[in-house]
């Protein structure tokens, strides 16, 4: 059913219930093979780009193509697609192998087809044991694979994963994304997975769709996202902890890059080229906690108070309040002796901060040659 | 919201699911329920024909003596029923909202009058309560007491038909109070140990309170119902002696189909249409004016 | 459960006791005159208490009486009303918590009205309606009336929404019509919705008594209910005390075993009543 070039095309997709836009034009090209994950909080559109694409909502405008075909005018049955729902939406009064069986039987696959496969699909998540129960007889984790069995047995061009890990314990959650890994390695499909959590999507994803506010926001690797986010909204949505952004006024320096001074005075210098940010001057600095190093207070440099320790062993975070009130964090090693009260020195490396013009826009140092 | 698709023909397939049942709903109630209050401004009777009569019906309910009895004859026996109906059960479902095995026998047993048809109730009661060889009458004699005339005497029919009802309609309000005891959360009843309460207090601070929505529906449904009482009347006491036992809706009975005049039976069922609707909704009103009920 | 796991007190027990009592001795004097040849009866009602007993009234049904002719009558009624009812209020309850149409707000509202209509405004003019539809003495005009429950549409409508939305959307996935997961997913999930409706229409077109009264006005046409209703008044007339009796008996048999046989049901129908 599957063909090895098929991928996904999104081309101005909008959609709005009543007067309320929830997709306001959005486009997206996806390669054969490519695991997606769509990452935002909820009410960013998200979900609702997984259901249009699924055919379970309808869209106002726009296209949605799968390989060779239009499939926006398709019944979801008929889309080549396979879901896996957040609550797994198992067919409760139906055994796990009429689960399975349900969708191929719809689509006329002959029984002897539909025995092998759901053998094939049975083996490979090691749920034989569990075909002839009911799904109210399965823990939690048994019944995710059952909804991922149900799936791949369709062998669609393309999985749709609805938060498929959020019902979950921090165990199973491990599991199942290795699971995701390897069932990624095992077909040809491409894949789309809806979450809010950034390291589900950080580590399944080959890209990663940063949605807010009915849009778009930034598509790239996950490299890509945490190290050049491409404005205000996704640095400060990925990242644990989040980025800074410390405001601040913007000069160039003898080389041609910003420098910017914050409001307690001290100045950082950037690698970031001072033409492009125009003539916008009031900027945010953007530095990730591995950018500032906490060192012992002294006469130069960045002073401030540290307010919290967060200790994760083989690192620290120190939470820190300049002398005008803006809070920067800092990194620090496992032995970190910042008490909450302390006065610290900062040390701030510029060369990889990023500067926000005043519309939240992403300036960044030109990449390496 | 699922939209499947935004041609017409999807818009309209919820239509087609529920189309059947309008269609009958249309048909059945609402087309009935409108000839009635046109047929009600007519002189009509059972075999077609018809003449405008404008407010005539009206007018003379409102002066039939006959019909102003059977207007009493059913406040009276709503009355009577609805309060002790009411009382009798909740005091039932609160002996047995217990887990026992006997809680379970005893709410069986009372339940069980309520599955009966009309017909079977008085079919029974009538050789309990007829003086002539009734169980009733079997024990007053037994105890030394003349048998009483429940089912002729004008003063006995109304007791004796309320007295038929409750023993039928027992069940539907014990069930609900039941539910609606089972509803209320149990660290309330904590709470209120904790605070030193006992017996009555807890009932009267704690039970009842929480009771008060079952405890409008059952005397909204039991006041709609008997309201509407039929069967037990025509069957029992068949209206006498004289009318002292008719309800109002045995009257439209015996003027539709002993007198064939069916806009005067009609209008009457227009008056009564109202007051259930009025009094019912004069009891919502008056708890929920208070404090929305739910 | 309220102090559930108290006892009862002494007074209560008692009280409880003789309450049962009143319940039960109308129901076991009945089966006890039913038991009694008429000629007994006839000279004190008494002899009930006392032996000899007879089946002999019971043999009476069933020799030409037309008993078992009404039981068939009341059989087809009430089995038919409970087929449709749960037909039509299954299409509708499934219409309306899972599609969006125009009026649709509307014409549920317009169905809730009708939980307020009390059979007295309408049976009148039904009665003429049918009478020029030819419909009288027949079964479609006593299972007819019986059809229209607002109370049932609104039951499943909200058994059905209570059904997560993911089913049906994995239903669609799997390339299942809106009829077929209809079909082979939502109605397999409302059973227990269907017996309790069910069991609640059942009940109520058996002892429907104003209705089939004035439809049905040839002894052969009867239910259960007006058969006995005119034995009843003909009394007088008939062949006695024991054998009224013993069609009384016959006639809460079928309904007693409905009832013990659906207790969990019929229970959960009238907590439903108050939930809601």
């Amino acid at each position: 059913m599957s063909s090895p070039g098929a991928s996904l095309v999104l081309d101005q997709v909008r959609k709005a219930y009543g007067a309320t836009q929830v997709l306001d034009g959005v486009s997206l090209t996806m390669a054969a093979n490519e695991f997606v994950a769509f990452l935002g909080p909820s009410g960013s559109g998200k979900s609702t780009l997984l259901r249009i694409i699924a055919g379970l909502e309808s869209l106002d405008g726009g296209e949605v193509r799968l390989g060779e075909r239009r499939i926006d005018g398709l019944a979801p049955g008929d889309r080549d697609v396979a879901m896996v729902f957040q609550h797994y939406a198992l067919y409760p009064h139906m055994s796990v192998r009429d689960n399975m069986a349900f969708g191929l039987r719809n689509a006329k696959v002959p029984a002897g087809e539909i025995a092998t496969r759901i053998a094939g699909a049975a083996k490979s998540l090691e749920i034989e044991a569990l075909l002839d129960r009911k799904p109210g007889q399965l823990s939690g984790g048994q019944r995710q694979r059952v909804a991922i069995g149900r799936a791949i047995i369709k062998n669609p061009a393309l999985f749709l994963l609805d938060e498929p890990l959020s019902n979950l314990d921090a165990a199973l959650r491990n599991r199942t994304r290795v699971e995701l890994a390897q069932l990624r390695q095992r077909t040809d499909a491409a894949f789309i997975m809806v979450t809010h959590d950034q390291a589900e999507a950080m580590t399944l994803a080959d890209r990663i769709v940063v949605m807010n506010d009915r849009r778009i926001q930034q598509v790239g690797t996950p490299m890509e996202i945490y190290a050049r986010p491409a404005n205000s909204f996704v640095a400060r949505f990925v990242g644990t902890p989040a980025m800074t952004l410390a405001a601040g006024t913007a000069t160039t320096d003898a080389d041609g890059f910003a420098q910017v001074r914050l409001g307690d005075g001290s100045v950082v210098a950037t690698r970031v080229p001072f033409a492009h940010l125009g003539n916008d001057t009031n900027v945010q600095l953007g530095l990730r906690p591995e950018q500032v190093a906490c060192v012992a207070p002294g006469d130069t440099g960045v002073q401030a108070e540290a307010i919290l320790v967060e200790r994760l062993g083989d690192r620290s975070f120190v939470y820190a309040r300049l002398a005008d009130g803006q809070d920067i964090i800092a990194h620090d090693g496992g032995g970190c002796g910042v008490r909450i009260g302390d006065r610290i020195g900062m040390r701030i490396d510029g060369a990889a901060a990023a500067v926000f013009g005043s519309d939240g826009t992403a300036h960044h140092a030109d990449a390496a040659p | 919201m699922t939209g499947d698709g935004r041609a017409a023909p999807a818009r309209l397939t919820g239509f087609a699911f529920v189309a059947p049942f309008l269609a009958l709903y249309v048909f059945l109630l609402i087309v009935p329920l409108v000839m009635g209050i046109a047929i009600s401004f007519h002189r009509a009777d059972l075999f077609g024909t018809r003449r405008w009569a404008g407010l005539d019906n009206y007018a003379r309910l409102a002066t039939d003596p006959v019909f102003h009895q059977s207007l009493g004859n059913t406040f009276a026996l709503t009355l009577l029923i609805v309060p002790v109906l009411t009382a009798i059960t909740l005091a039932l479902a609160l002996a047995l909202n217990r887990p026992a095995r006997s809680a379970a026998v005893f709410r069986g047993i009372f339940f069980s009058s309520s599955v009966l048809s009309v017909t079977i109730v008085t079919l029974i009661w009538r050789f309990v309560l007829t003086p002539d060889g009734g169980l009733a009458a079997k024990l007053l004699t037994a105890f030394g007491y003349a048998p009483l005339p429940f089912l002729s005497d004008p003063a006995l029919t109304i007791p004796a038909i309320a007295i038929t009802t409750i023993w039928w309609c027992l069940g539907l309000p014990m069930m609900l109070f039941l539910a609606g005891l089972q509803q209320i959360p149990h660290d309330l009843y904590e709470a209120a140990a904790l605070d030193g309460a006992r017996g009555w207090t807890v009932f009267r601070r704690v039970t009842l309170p929480s009771l008060r929505g079952t405890l409008v529906t059952v005397v909204m449904l039991q006041t709609a119902g008997q309201l509407q009482l039929f069967g037990q009347a025509q069957l029992l006491t068949g209206g006498g002696p004289g009318g002292a036992s008719r309800p109002v809706v045995l009257f439209i009975y015996e003027v539709a189909f002993g007198r064939w005049e069916l806009g005067y039976a009609t209008a009457a069922a227009q008056v009564l249409f109202v007051l259930v609707l009025a009094l019912t909704g004069l009891q919502y009103w008056l708890v929920a004016r208070r404090e929305p009920v739910r | 459960m309220s102090r559930g796991a108290d006892r009862l007190s002494v007074p209560a027990l008692i009280g409880l006791l003789i309450g049962a009592g009143i319940m039960v001795a109308p129901l076991v004097w009945t089966l006890l005159l039913s038991l009694k040849s008429n000629a007994e009866l006839l000279r004190d009602s008494a002899s009930a208490f006392s032996v000899p007993y007879t089946a002999d009234n019971y043999r009476a049904i069933f020799a030409g009486s037309l008993v078992p002719r009404w039981l068939l009558n009341s059989s087809i009624v009430a089995l038919g009303t409970t087929a449709g009812v749960l037909v039509l209020c299954s299409l509708a309850g499934y219409g309306f918590a899972r599609f969006e149409f125009p009026f649709r707000r509307t014409l549920f509202a317009f169905v809730v009205v009708g939980l307020a209509i009390p059979e007295q405004a309408v049976i009148l003019p039904r009665h003429q309606l049918f009478a020029w539809l030819g419909l009288h003495n027949s079964y479609p005009g006593l299972i007819l009336p019986g059809l229209v429950a607002p109370f049932g549409v609104l039951f499943m409508t909200q058994y059905i929404r209570a059904i997560p939305r993911e089913l049906d959307e994995a239903a669609m996935l799997d390339g299942a019509s809106r009829l077929k997961l209809f079909l082979t997913v939502l109605l397999p999930l409302t059973i227990p919705a269907q017996a309790t409706l069910g069991v609640f229409t059942f009940l109520g077109a058996w002892n429907d008594y104003w209705w089939p009264l004035i439809s049905a006005t040839t002894s052969d046409r009867y239910t259960l209910t007006v058969g006995l209703a005119s034995s009843q008044m003909n009394y007088a007339q008939t062949s006695g005390l024991g054998f009224l009796m013993a069609q009384a008996v016959f006639a809460s048999v079928p309904i007693l075993v409905v009832y013990v046989l659906f207790q969990k049901q019929i229970v959960r129908a009238m907590a439903g009543t108050a939930v809601r």
